[in-house]
């Protein structure tokens, strides 16, 4: 699956991943922000951005067309709008969509992409995003991939006994065996749930997941940070002066 | 709309965590990956096409509205995160939409009905009603944050929605089916015998709330006037920052020409785009 990718990428270990994860998360919020409400002078500003982020990523030893070509994955969706906006005669609110979309994908990658998942969640939960969201999220994004391989295996099962290859039953038939098939990745889902709250009870769970890893904020921490949100700001407050 | 995101999805989070222990925990979370995986499993409709299950009503029916909230909100956010789908900018609204207002409306006609006759017909009502309500607001949306759709297209892309949301509710009716077959306690049991005006009442409510949303949205003269009074719209246009100055008179200025041809052009565009991420999806999956 295409996930690995991402999960390989986060293991680096150059200086933009030793951060802590607050010193990261800040100024991306601070650049989601900035690109959200720029609107004067926005290619120039966007070009800034795009110049930034590449400069992150080419630092954190991120293979740049890769994670260029990860965040395109945001698009299709965007495009379809920003066509729309095109065609009925705003091509500038047309460019300004799919440049926005585009531009906070590819910064959420470059955080994502130096930041496992786990810590990342961990820095968030130190700047008092409800721990039960996280925690719900952390245990959905670890059996993401059991649950969707129990579903390849019935697939695969499924096609094994002839199912998409000769349509031979009516189409109700084959709407009923797919909702049967639902119906019991649902129930071995919830079953595998049960064992394995069933599982961390033993092990003494108390409704807190403890992380192995000490997170902490170091003075370099603090300097990245302020800088790093600093100057996407800056470099809007300068281009919309110039212009 | 991330500012409204935040305390809506704060309180649901308030409520799951009132109505479960924190012990629940694993269960949301595997659920939630189960939505995840089951869209791997196609439901065949029509000539060679297929759908397959968006969770919301599902989740609701199973894990009950507050639950089934949180567990969407962290599939969306997983989503934003990890699998660039659906964009960080658009997260909050889409919280909003699918977790918060979907889950719910799914949910309004189970809640009413689901235990006496019309159980089914609930089920299926609530599925409909939880695909549909979340795509009119995401598409209100769009309009109030400036997004110019010709009428044809909005007219369209609503009929897509519709058929879409009729789908969900019955492949939502299929699954709970099949699902009291192997186990019927999955399922909750609304209590019987509310009073069936009230429900029609509310239901209507909600309706005609969406419906208003949309045409509010669609004639920007009047969303103009109430964002100014509520700040609604400016913060709804600081996602795509689209000021509407010269807005009108653009408008006015594209002849219906124009108009009709962006309509048909951006349709074809979309059925295009739909078709290619279809197949390559397609392709990708039976490798």
């Amino acid at each position: 699956m295409h996930h690995i990718v991402l999960e390989r990428w986060s293991r680096g270990a150059s200086a933009l991943h030793r951060l802590d994860p607050r010193a990261k998360i800040v100024p991306l919020l601070a650049l989601l922000a900035a690109l959200a409400t720029a609107r004067h002078a926005l290619p120039e500003f966007s070009a800034a951005v795009f110049a930034m982020l590449c400069a992150a990523l080419v630092a954190a030893r991120i293979p740049l067309f890769a994670a260029l070509a990860r965040a395109a994955l945001v698009l299709p969706f965007a495009v379809v709008f920003a066509a729309v906006c095109w065609l009925s005669g705003d091509p500038a609110r047309g460019l300004a969509l799919a440049l926005k979309s585009y531009l906070s994908a590819l910064a959420v990658l470059t955080v994502v992409a130096t930041t496992p998942l786990p810590v990342l969640l961990r820095g968030l939960e130190l700047l008092r995003v409800p721990l039960f969201l996280l925690t719900v999220a952390q245990f959905l994004y670890r059996y993401l991939f059991v649950i969707s391989e129990e579903a390849q295996h019935m697939r695969k099962a499924a096609a094994a006994r002839g199912t998409p290859a000769r349509p031979l039953e009516s189409a109700g038939a084959r709407f009923r065996a797919a909702a049967g098939a639902l119906a019991v990745l649902f129930a071995r889902s919830y079953g595998r749930a049960q064992d394995v709250h069933r599982a961390m009870l033993a092990r003494g769970f108390t409704g807190r997941l403890h992380p192995l890893f000490d997170l902490r904020f170091r003075p370099a921490d603090a300097a990245f940070a302020a800088l790093a949100s600093l100057a996407p700001v800056a470099a809007r407050l300068a281009i919309e002066r110039i212009r | 709309m991330d500012v409204a995101a935040v305390p809506a999805v704060g309180y649901m989070v308030r409520r799951a965590q009132r109505g479960f222990d924190d012990a629940k925990v694993p269960l949301l979370g595997v659920m939630g990956a189960f939505v995840f995986a089951a869209q791997m499993i196609n439901f065949p409709v029509g000539i060679g096409t297929t759908a397959h299950l968006l969770g919301g009503a599902l989740l609701a029916y199973t894990l009950g509205p507050a639950a089934a909230s949180v567990t969407m909100a962290s599939i969306l956010a997983i989503q934003a995160l990890v699998f660039q789908d659906g964009g960080i900018l658009a997260l909050g609204p889409n919280m909003i939409n699918m977790a918060v207002a979907g889950v719910l409306a799914g949910y309004l006609p189970f809640y009413l009905w689901g235990g006496g006759r019309w159980r089914r017909a609930s089920i299926f009502a609530g599925g409909v009603l939880s695909a549909l309500v979340s795509a009119v607001l995401a598409l209100a949306e769009l309009l109030i944050s400036g997004v110019r759709m010709p009428l044809s297209i909005l007219a369209v892309s609503l009929s897509l929605f519709l058929v879409a949301a009729v789908l969900e509710g019955a492949i939502t009716v299929a699954v709970i089916g099949a699902l009291e077959k192997i186990q019927p306690n999955f399922v909750r049991q609304p209590r019987q015998g509310r009073p069936f005006a009230l429900g029609a009442a509310a239901l209507a409510g909600l309706l005609l709330a969406a419906v208003g949303v949309l045409v509010a949205a669609a004639a920007p003269d009047g969303i103009q006037k109430l964002g100014i009074q509520t700040g609604i719209a400016s913060r709804a246009q600081a996602l795509f920052s689209t000021p509407f100055t010269g807005y009108q008179a653009a408008f006015l200025a594209a002849g219906w020409q124009r108009k009709t041809l962006g309509g048909l052009a951006g349709l074809a565009l979309v059925y295009g785009a739909c078709l290619l991420f279809g197949r390559a999806v397609a392709r990708k999956r039976s490798a």
